[in-house]
């Protein structure tokens, strides 16, 4: 009940003119993102990141998470509309809603997905309610060693459970530790990896890794990929969204086992886009109308939008209540609140509770604006999608420099984006992810602290990860999420053929 | 023509070499244990000996199981079309200042692609910039590179 009263609180600060004005602005330019082909929620926010150093954290908050809100939205729009995914996490999205507007049902397949999605959010955000500070109760009692145990299991996830092969996973992460010891060592003080740069001193920032590996990189996968765009119409029908969206309960089952896909994917970061694939391809296993999967069939439609969604929403929960962000935007949203003088973790909801609880409040009404933003704003974004690519290219391309540039008023930052432009297509192309690679650079210091604090603890020991009950029983479970690729492997060599592929 | 083989190849080259210097580079910071505990060079060597061992099994890897081919001519020429204009962007503007750069950029583009005329190429070009300007600089206040061109002119 104490939640409760908390989120009443958190409702008294988000439901002000400015924070609702922030919302919509926010929701608007999340669309926005969403829908132009190579920029996403994490460089949408990168973007406007250096225009919140003057406001007050809560409302930075609010319009940063409303445009991550808007643009999962978004990326919907154009994976029904167009066959194109705005966003990385909409891919799936576009197996059956494509399919279902083509067919003429374009309005029906939206409110499909707007409908699912809003349910996947909601499911993240109560979650978030009721857990995230029980979570951040029992972490106050972490020391380095809990942790240390905490980042391994959640870099771990990453690798056993991210759908991608695993150790190119390892290898993206690995450079994203790297990148992040770049600098001055926090601990000691000396100069680490400049690599006979000086100016390398001041580190990489993820706000240049995010510009160059998902603008850059995404923009030239988009033009590989030469897409045509065929108009299909964009009118939304009224009487029709509200049709289906009183049919949805229809849908039950598949929408509370999708969010629950989503849910789990979200706070152990597997990230928005493995959720929605997962959960595509569970529904397509279990449905009695399997057969019909790519067809525009509508529980294909339900299922990714409803964990993708999920998975975005419930990202916030370690983010907030650990310090460790569950998909690629949380990511950077965290960079923020350290650049903003807040402290990730569990001391939030400690010290900043009208912070945490004017956020809380903020996801239930940011998703119903998006809802409603989004369906009133199908037919200007799909017009958006009419400008030839060689006219929005090279408008992202100045958009990512200034980006890239305004970090640190760095030409090297500029330089080191179009680097990690390149490693993006690459990485993208062989399906390395990059979402670990973006989350190593943020948390890398922390984790490396965490493990270094707790060796001083030791005196060098690594016996003091299996010193106390809580710590072994992290690290084993990362140890089992690591070996998960072997297990399913041997399991896999050991069933029969026919039972693998379905 | 780019064969799966190779890309998985040169990928695993790039990381491999990035581990290889992080790991040499890690080397003068110290590794180990010390008198004020795990030196700073531990962490960073531990991670670049995991790019350098995960990229060597990514190579051989890519190399016995790869797709044919994964770039086509045609492919190679619309990724470079896009690449090659974006990289001169970013290379001229030390030299002449990123608003010139970006009118150039746009006008380029769409000259190039002959849509509308050179007129209308001409508009969209000094609005671009002027937009750049407009936003960043005085809305926001963030002061965008000028270039030795700008440093010339007292820009």
């Amino acid at each position: 009940m104490e939640n409760l009263e908390a989120l009443m609180h958190g409702f008294g600060i988000a439901l002000s003119g400015n924070h609702i004005f922030l919302m919509v602005i926010g929701v608007l330019l999340g669309i926005l993102v969403g829908v132009l082909p190579g920029l996403g929620a994490p460089n949408g926010v990168s973007l406007l990141l250096p225009l919140t150093f003057g406001m007050q954290p809560v409302s930075a908050i609010i319009l940063l998470s409303s445009m991550y809100w808007g643009a999962l939205f978004g990326g919907s729009v154009t994976s029904i509309l167009f066959n194109i995914p705005g966003e990385p996490s909409s891919v799936a999205t576009t197996f059956d809603g494509y399919p279902m507007a083509r067919d003429g049902r374009p309005t029906t397949a939206l409110a499909t997905a707007f409908g699912s999605a809003a349910f996947g959010a909601l499911a993240g955000v109560v979650l978030i309610t009721l857990c995230a500070s029980w979570v951040a109760q029992v972490a106050l009692a972490f020391g380095p060693p809990e942790y240390f145990a905490v980042y391994f299991l959640a870099f771990a996830s990453f690798v056993g459970m991210g759908g991608t092969p695993p150790i190119k996973t390892l290898v993206s992460l690995a450079i994203g530790f790297a990148l992040a010891a770049v600098g001055i060592d926090t601990v000691s003080g000396s100069v680490r990896l400049t690599m006979g740069i000086d100016e390398m001193v001041k580190g990489v920032s993820f706000v240049v890794a995010v510009m160059g590996l998902f603008g850059i990189g995404e923009l030239l996968i988009a033009v590989e990929e030469e897409f045509h765009v065929k108009a299909i119409s964009s009118k939304v029908e009224w009487r029709e969204v509200f049709r289906t969206l009183a049919g949805l309960p229809r849908y039950g089952w598949a929408l509370l086992r999708s969010a629950a896909i989503g849910c789990w994917m979200g706070i152990t970061p597997g990230g928005p886009t493995a959720a929605s694939f997962m959960s595509y391809g569970i529904a397509k296993r279990l449905s009695p109308r399997h057969a019909n999967f790519g067809k525009g069939e509508p529980e294909g439609i339900v299922a990714p939008e409803a964990a993708d969604h999920a998975a975005g929403t419930s990202a916030l929960l370690p983010m907030l209540s650990l310090g460790i962000p569950g998909s690629a935007t949380a990511a950077v949203m965290m960079g923020g609140l350290m650049i903003w003088g807040l402290n990730p973790g569990p001391m939030l909801f400690v010290e900043q509770k009208d912070f945490v609880w004017g956020l809380i409040a903020s996801m239930y009404l940011g998703n119903v604006v998006a809802v409603v933003l989004v369906l009133l704003t199908v037919p200007i974004f799909a017009a958006l999608m009419r400008v030839p690519f060689f006219i929005i290219a090279p408008v992202i391309v100045i958009i990512c420099t200034v980006g890239a540039y305004s970090v640190s008023n760095s030409y090297l930052d500029v330089v080191l984006m179009m680097g990690f432009g390149v490693l993006g297509y690459l990485f993208k192309k062989l399906h390395y992810p990059l979402a670990p690679l973006v989350l190593a650079i943020v948390i890398g210091d922390k984790a490396e602290d965490a493990f270094r604090q707790s060796m001083l603890m030791s005196r060098g020991s690594l016996g003091i990860f299996f010193a106390k009950p809580l710590v072994t029983t992290l690290i084993l479970l990362g140890a089992a999420l690591l070996l998960m690729p072997v297990i399913w492997r041997t399991i896999g060599r050991m069933m029969p053929r026919s039972q693998v592929k379905p | 023509m780019v064969s799966g083989r190779s890309l998985e190849a040169a990928t695993a080259l790039i990381t491999g070499a990035f581990g290889a210097a992080v790991v040499v580079s890690t080397l003068d910071n110290g590794i180990g244990w010390s008198a004020a505990g795990v030196e700073s060079g531990t962490f960073p060597f531990i991670v670049g000996l995991v790019i350098l061992a995960g990229s060597v099994f990514n190579l051989v890897q890519g190399w016995l199981h790869a797709r044919a081919v994964v770039l086509g001519p045609s492919e190679i020429k619309r990724v470079a079309m896009l690449f090659g204009p974006a990289a001169v962007f970013v290379g001229v503007i030390p030299l002449i200042g990123i608003y010139p750069a970006s009118a150039i950029y746009v006008f380029g583009a769409l000259a190039w692609h002959k849509r509308g005329s050179l007129l209308l190429a001409a508009a969209a070009a000094i609005g671009a910039a002027l937009a750049l300007y407009l936003i960043f600089e005085l809305t926001f206040q963030i002061s965008l590179p000028r270039g030795a061109l700008g440093t010339l002119f007292g820009f």
